[in-house]
């Protein structure tokens, strides 16, 4: 079936095809024009579609405030908690996929994780919120790492469990009867069989624990431990006017995760196919 | 969802290394839920300790509650609304853009930049958009002569472009899991149906739909679960007003539990959602089961 547009390759396509492109990209261009504004040209009433004077007053700012540390934060509790579920999900999703438990537990797990990432975070956030009060993981990054396990460790497992599934067992039974213990071939076999799975899981994880707001929002309160969503927030509410610094540490926030897109969409694609062939 | 193959090995080892994750999803997920279960039915004030058992007194309270059903109903409008349009233009856009042309790979990856994005930023950058005086969207009204619309702080728009904040961020997500469905299908099976002299129209409701019937669903379940949650764009963009215009269940939830510390009705109303979400969630739960 030939696309309705491209059948007749006239000009309806290229419109078709630019369109969707700058719908796309205008509003990240303009995150990029603001951040190069001045202060008195992002207050003007008649917005410049380019900046008059390109300045990086906004990103001096930027480092003056002390936001790479927020820069930081981030980076280090998406790594720290798409580690932490790499490593758990690695383990279960090996289990569930070679050993039946009892009581259809396999079952149980795996339907109860996907229940759980359809809850409204908020759910759980309150009495977590006050579990984690008492056991002093407010206003700390671990706590972070922790409560994020809530969205990524369903993620990792799925995705985990699936790559485990497709894996044919020779080598692991070759493994043992060469007389390797079970956590040796976990380790030495299974590990580098699924390392791309493992790749691309991280990379969800990544995306999923970069934009983590509600946590974030209510178990850290220091503004040396915030992170950037959280940073951005407060710009949002607080000074209304400092769009320019505002924008900058949107690309930020940005860049690091729009490198994987590419990524993303291979993998997706993949996900996504109906399986027909 | 079977284990693959047989059993090896022994139990113990499958069970010491599920041990941690069981753990931790027990603890993060399963302890809360119960805990929110018996506060429902408590009046609990978390700055004063104060609890007490109050029966369905917080059900009857919510249920009877303005706010709460208005929270409600924004709810469960933006979630239909987004998801029918962005489900909609997922599949015209990849019916439009099916095949091969030159840059496609280069244009699929620009085209999902928009859920690549942190919320934040999305909302970040459609704040300054939308801002009344000095919003571009404005700028642009008035110097074509309409007037200045209140985007965020109109009651009777701001539910609306909210929706489309979220319409921007995840239609590319709709177009790319129907554009993985569409391009999957053998070309066999359109060739055939042009050789018997089908029209563009009839194939594509005879064949082209009926095909993608399934992957439609599943597209607007994962659609409906994630626009019920939606949190992060009210507290950015609007904080639940102007009046209640966008309160939303999270939200509602949101502010009774930590600015009125009313955690008894902030259980009530997580109670309400979750059996909402599950009534939402059986078919697709139901799937997932027969797949495997």
């Amino acid at each position: 079936m030939a696309s309705f547009v491209t059948k007749k390759r006239g000009i309806l396509f290229p419109i078709a095809l630019a369109a969707i492109l700058f719908l796309t990209l205008f509003p990240i261009y303009w995150i990029l024009a603001i951040s190069l504004k001045t202060p008195l040209e992002n207050i003007s009433p008649v917005p410049t579609l380019f900046p008059k004077t390109i300045t990086f007053q906004n990103y001096a700012g930027i480092l003056s405030g002390g936001y790479l540390r927020n820069l930081g934060n981030s980076v280090f509790v998406t790594a720290a908690s798409t580690f932490l579920s790499l490593a758990l999900a690695f383990l279960a999703a090996y289990s569930l996929s070679r050993h039946r438990f009892p009581l259809k537990l396999n079952y149980a797990f795996l339907i109860w994780i996907i229940v759980a990432k359809m809850l409204p975070p908020v759910v759980l956030a309150v009495p977590l919120y006050d579990m984690f009060a008492k056991m002093k993981l407010l206003n700390n990054l671990w706590g972070l790492v922790l409560v994020y396990q809530v969205y990524t460790l369903p993620y990792c497992i799925w995705m985990l469990f699936g790559f485990m599934k497709s894996l044919p067992l020779e080598y692991e039974e070759a493994a043992e009867l060469d007389g390797a213990s079970p956590f040796q071939t976990l380790g030495l076999v299974v590990l580098p069989l699924v390392r791309t799975g493992i790749v691309a899981t991280a990379i969800f994880s990544i995306i999923v624990a970069w934009d983590e707001f509600l946590f974030s929002l209510l178990f850290v309160r220091s503004p040396e431990l915030l992170t950037l969503p959280l940073v951005i927030a407060n710009f949002i509410g607080e000074y209304e006017t400092l769009w320019g610094q505002l924008m900058g540490v949107g690309l930020l926030a940005t860049i690091p995760v729009l490198i994987f897109s590419r990524v993303v969409y291979r993998r997706m694609t993949q996900a996504y196919a109906l399986g027909l062939k | 969802m079977k284990p693959s193959g047989r059993t090896r090995g022994k139990a113990p080892f499958y069970w010491l290394i599920l041990a941690p994750a069981l753990a931790v999803m027990l603890w993060l997920t399963v302890y809360p839920i119960v805990n929110i279960l018996f506060t429902s039915f408590q009046s609990y004030n978390y700055l004063t300790d104060a609890r007490h058992w109050v029966g369905i007194k917080n059900y009857t309270d919510i249920l009877g509650d303005r706010v709460f059903i208005r929270s409600f109903t924004n709810t469960v409008i933006y979630c239909v609304g987004t998801t029918l349009f962005e489900v909609s233009f997922g599949v015209i856009l990849a019916l439009v853009f099916y095949g091969e042309f030159r840059g496609k790979s280069a244009f699929m990856i620009m085209a999902i930049f928009p859920m690549m994005l942190s919320t934040m930023v999305v909302c970040a950058v459609w704040k300054t958009l939308y801002h009344y005086d000095i919003g571009l969207f404005n700028y642009i009204l008035k110097s074509v002569g309409l007037a200045k619309i209140g985007w965020l702080i109109d009651k009777d728009k701001a539910l609306i472009s909210l929706a489309l904040v979220d319409i921007w961020q995840w239609t590319p997500f709709a177009f790319i899991v129907m554009q993985a469905g569409l391009s999957s299908v053998p070309t066999e099976i359109f060739e055939a149906s042009a050789i018997d002299g089908s029209s563009y129209r009839q194939t594509l409701f005879r064949i082209t739909l009926p095909i993608l019937r399934d992957q439609i669903l599943l597209l607007l379940l994962l659609r409906i679960i994630d626009t019920f949650k939606v949190f992060a764009k009210v507290f950015a963009l609007t904080k639940g007003g102007p009046g209640n215009a966008t309160e939303t269940t999270s939200y509602f939830i949101y502010r009774e539990a930590f600015s009125y510390f009313k955690l008894g009705r902030s259980s009530a109303a997580s109670v309400i959602t979750l059996v909402a979400v599950g009534l939402a969630s059986i078919y697709y739960l139901r799937k997932i089961l027969r797949e495997d």
